[in-house]
C-alpha cells in the first residue's frame, strides 16, 4: 500500500479498509528491507504506532524525517560522528506541525554530513545507494529521503535544501522534490548549514502530495524570525492544472548545445529529452521563451555558492565542540578537547569545506571573496526577479543527466564546462525562490528530472505548472525498479 | 608554483580547531588552486564594488520582536538525561580556568 499517494491512503483509512497501524507496520517492514539494500536510514522507529485517523489527509500516514531535523527523544545525528549519540529535547517546528495533523514518523533518513554534500556518500552510516541501480548515487544531501520515497517506504519524506539538496536527489531517484519560498516553512530545529540559503522542503512521488505536505508544514513561527505569515496561501487547493497562457523562460547559456562542444551521448539525450518535455507544456498553452543572460554572471554561480555556503557553515558549526553536544574529546584543556572532538568527528570532505570557509573569512580575503559573493548574489537574484516580472517561471533540466556512479564520485570542486548546468539550481537558494523538480524521463534506464522555479511567494503558480506538466507524462507515482545491468 | 602551502592549509584549519591528517591536507591543497581560480570569477564582474551586498534572502521581511514574556526553559531532567557526564543534578564540564602553580 505504501506505493499509493497520500489521498489514496487517506481514502483507504477513512473508509476503514486499512488502519493506521497497518500502514505503519508495512512502512516499518519496508524500512528494514530498504535499509538492508540501500542503507537509507540512520534510525528506524520500530516502536512507532498508528494513530486515530481524522479528516486531515496526513493523519495516520507514515513518513520519514531527514536526520537534520531535531526530534525530541529521538536520535538526531545530522549523519555526523560529532553528534552520533545526540538526542534533542525539542522538536523542529515543521515536524511539530506534521504531528498536529496526525502524521506518523517511522524513520530518520541519512544525509550527507550536516547536509554538506551532493552525493549521499558522506553519511556517518555509509553510502546511500540508488534504488534504480545500486552502483549509482542518490545524490544529496537528502539521499536517504529520496531513496526511501522512491522505494515506496511511504509517500513522503522531509528534506532540506541549501544548494539543490532536495531537487537533485529527487531527479536522480525519479521522484518530486519541492523547496518552497524561503521562510514559508520554519527552520527552527533544522540543523543550520548556511542559514541564508537553507530551506525546509519535501520529497514525494507526485506534485499533489508535495502541496498537501507543505500546506501542513508551513506557517509563521515565533522561533524563526525569517518565517512569514502564509495563511493566504493554499497550495493544494490551488492546483487546477489550468496553465493556458502561462509564460516560462529558459536560459540559452545553460541549455543550448552549442555551449557544450564536447558533450557526450548522455548529455545530448538529456537535453533532447528536456526540449521534448517543453513541447508538452506548449501543447497545454504555455509559452516558452529563450532568454540570454550574461555568461560571466552565470559562471560565477558555483563560486558564489562555495563562498557563501562554506563561510556560513564555518560559523554555524562553531558550536560543535563536544562540550555542549556530542562525545567529549580528549585533551589537557578545553581547547585541546574541542580540537580532538572536531578532528575525529568531522569527515575529510566536511573539513575541506571548513578550511575553504576559513580561508574566505580571513580578514584579507573577506571583501574580495565573501562580500563580493554577496554582491554577485544580488546581481543574479535581481536579474531573476526582473525576468519573473514578465514570466511565471524558469524551466531547466536538472543536472547533466542521471545519477552518477558512486565509484569515482568526488563531491569536489566542479571545474568543467558543464558546471553551470550542474549547479544552476543554486539560483533558487540565492533568491529564496520556490522551486520544484519532477521526473521527466529515463536515460540508460535511469530517471532524470526537470525543474521549475518561480518568484518568491508564487508557490501556488509554480506547483500548478508542475502539476499540469506531470499529467502529460507517465512518471507520476513511480516506484524504483532496480536495474543493475551495468 | 602554487601560492598555497601545506602550512597555510593547516593554519586555516587550526583557526577552526580542526586538525588535518597528511591525506586531508593534500585533499584541500590539491583543490585550493582551482577553488581560488573559480572564486576569482566573482571579482571579474564589472563594477561589482558598486553593488550592495545581499545579506538576507528576502528583501521584504521584517523583524518582529517577540513580547518579553517568561517561558519555561529546558527541563533539568531532560538536560541531564542528554549528558553522559553528570554529578548529582549538575552536568560536569571541563576546567575552563587553568590553574598555574
Amino acid at each position: 500500500m505504501m506505493d499509493k499517494s497520500i489521498k489514496e491512503l487517506h481514502e483507504l483509512l477513512i473508509s476503514k479498509q486499512v488502519t493506521s497501524d497497518d500502514l505503519v507496520k508495512e512502512s516499518l517492514q519496508k524500512s528494514h528491507e530498504v535499509d538492508e539494500k540501500y542503507n537509507a536510514f540512520v534510525t528506524i522507529l520500530d516502536d512507532a504506532k498508528g494513530v486515530l485517523v481524522n479528516d486531515n489527509y496526513l493523519s495516520g500516514i507514515p513518513y520519514g524525517i531527514k536526520d537534520n531535523y531535531s526530534t525530541k527523544g529521538i536520535l538526531t545525528t545530522g549523519s555526523s560522528n560529532t553528534l552520533k549519540d545526540y538526542v534533542p529535547f525539542f522538536t523542529a517546528t515543521a515536524v511539530q506541525n506534521l504531528e498536529k495533523c496526525g502524521a506518523v514518523p517511522v524513520n530518520k533518513t541519512a544525509l550527507d554530513e550536516f547536509g554538506m554534500g551532493g552525493t549521499g556518500t558522506t553519511c556517518h552510516t555509509g553510502n546511500v545507494l540508488n534504488p534504480w541501480n545500486k552502483k549509482r548515487m542518490c545524490g544529496g544531501s537528502s539521499a536517504g529521503s529520496a531513496c526511501a520515497v522512491a522505494s515506496g517506504v511511504y509517500p513522503y519524506a522531509l528534506g532540506s535544501d541549501t544548494g539543490d539538496s532536495i531537487r537533485k536527489p529527487a531527479a536522480y531517484c525519479g521522484i518530486v522534490g519541492y523547496k518552497p519560498t524561503y521562510g514559508l516553512i520554519s527552520r527552527y530545529g533544522l540543523f543550520p548549514f548556511a542559514s541564508s540559503l537553507d530551506h525546509c522542503g519535501v520529497l514525494t512521488r507526485n506534485v499533489e502530495d508535495a502541496a498537501i505536505v507543505v500546506d501542513a508544514m508551513k506557517g509563521k513561527d515565533d522561533k524563526d524570525l525569517t518565517s512569514f505569515d502564509s495563511s493566504n496561501m493554499h497550495l493544494h487547493a490551488s492546483l487546477n492544472g489550468n496553465v493556458k497562457g502561462k509564460k516560462l523562460f529558459y536560459i540559452k547559456e545553460i541549455v543550448d548545445s552549442s555551449n557544450y562542444p564536447n558533450m557526450d551521448d548522455t548529455l545530448k539525450e538529456h537535453l533532447a529529452n528536456y526540449f521534448k518535455t517543453l513541447e508538452n507544456l506548449k501543447s497545454l498553452g504555455v509559452s516558452i521563451t529563450e532568454v540570454s543572460i550574461d555568461k560571466t554572471l552565470l559562471q560565477a554561480i558555483p563560486s558564489v555558492y562555495v563562498c557563501l555556503s562554506c563561510a556560513e557553515a564555518t560559523s554555524n558549526m562553531s558550536n560543535l565542540t563536544g562540550i555542549i553536544f556530542g562525545p567529549r574529546g580528549n585533551g589537557n584543556n578545553v581547547m585541546e578537547m574541542i580540537k580532538d572532538h572536531r578532528t575525529k568527528g568531522f569527515s575529510p570532505l566536511i573539513k575541506r569545506r571548513f578550511v575553504i570557509g576559513s580561508y574566505i573569512l580571513q580578514k584579507e580575503n573577506q571583501e574580495k571573496y565573501f562580500v563580493n559573493a554577496q554582491r554577485v548574489r544580488r546581481l543574479i537574484v535581481d536579474k531573476m526577479k526582473e525576468l519573473f516580472k514578465e514570466y511565471d517561471g524558469l524551466i531547466l533540466p536538472v543536472g547533466t543527466g542521471p545519477a552518477p556512479f558512486i565509484d569515482g564520485s568526488t563531491d569536489h570542486v566542479n571545474n568543467s564546462d558543464t558546471s553551470i548546468l550542474e549547479e544552476h539550481l543554486q539560483i533558487g537558494n540565492f533568491g529564496g525562490f520556490p522551486s520544484i523538480t519532477i521526473p521527466n524521463g529515463f536515460i540508460n534506464d535511469l530517471p532524470v528530472g526537470i525543474n521549475i522555479t518561480g518568484n518568491c511567494y508564487d508557490d501556488e503558480n509554480v506547483l500548478n505548472i508542475a502539476y499540469a506538466l506531470e499529467e502529460t507524462m507517465n512518471y507520476k507515482g513511480q516506484i524504483a525498479k532496480e536495474n543493475n545491468h551495468e | 608554483m602554487s601560492k598555497f602551502t601545506k602550512e597555510m592549509v593547516d593554519s586555516y584549519a587550526d583557526k577552526l580547531l580542526i586538525g588535518l591528517t597528511e591525506e586531508e591536507n593534500n585533499l584541500v591543497l590539491n583543490e585550493f588552486e582551482i577553488i581560488d581560480e573559480n572564486m576569482e570569477l566573482i571579482t571579474k564582474i564589472k563594477d561589482i564594488e558598486k553593488v550592495t551586498p545581499m545579506t538576507h534572502t528576502l528583501d521584504d521581511f521584517t523583524y518582529e520582536l517577540r513580547e518579553d514574556e517568561y517561558v519555561e526553559s529546558i527541563n533539568i531532567d531532560d538536560a541531564l538525561s542528554n549528558s553522559d557526564s553528570t554529578e548529582g543534578r549538575q552536568i560536569k564540564v571541563p576546567n575552563v580556568v587553568e590553574v598555574t602553580k
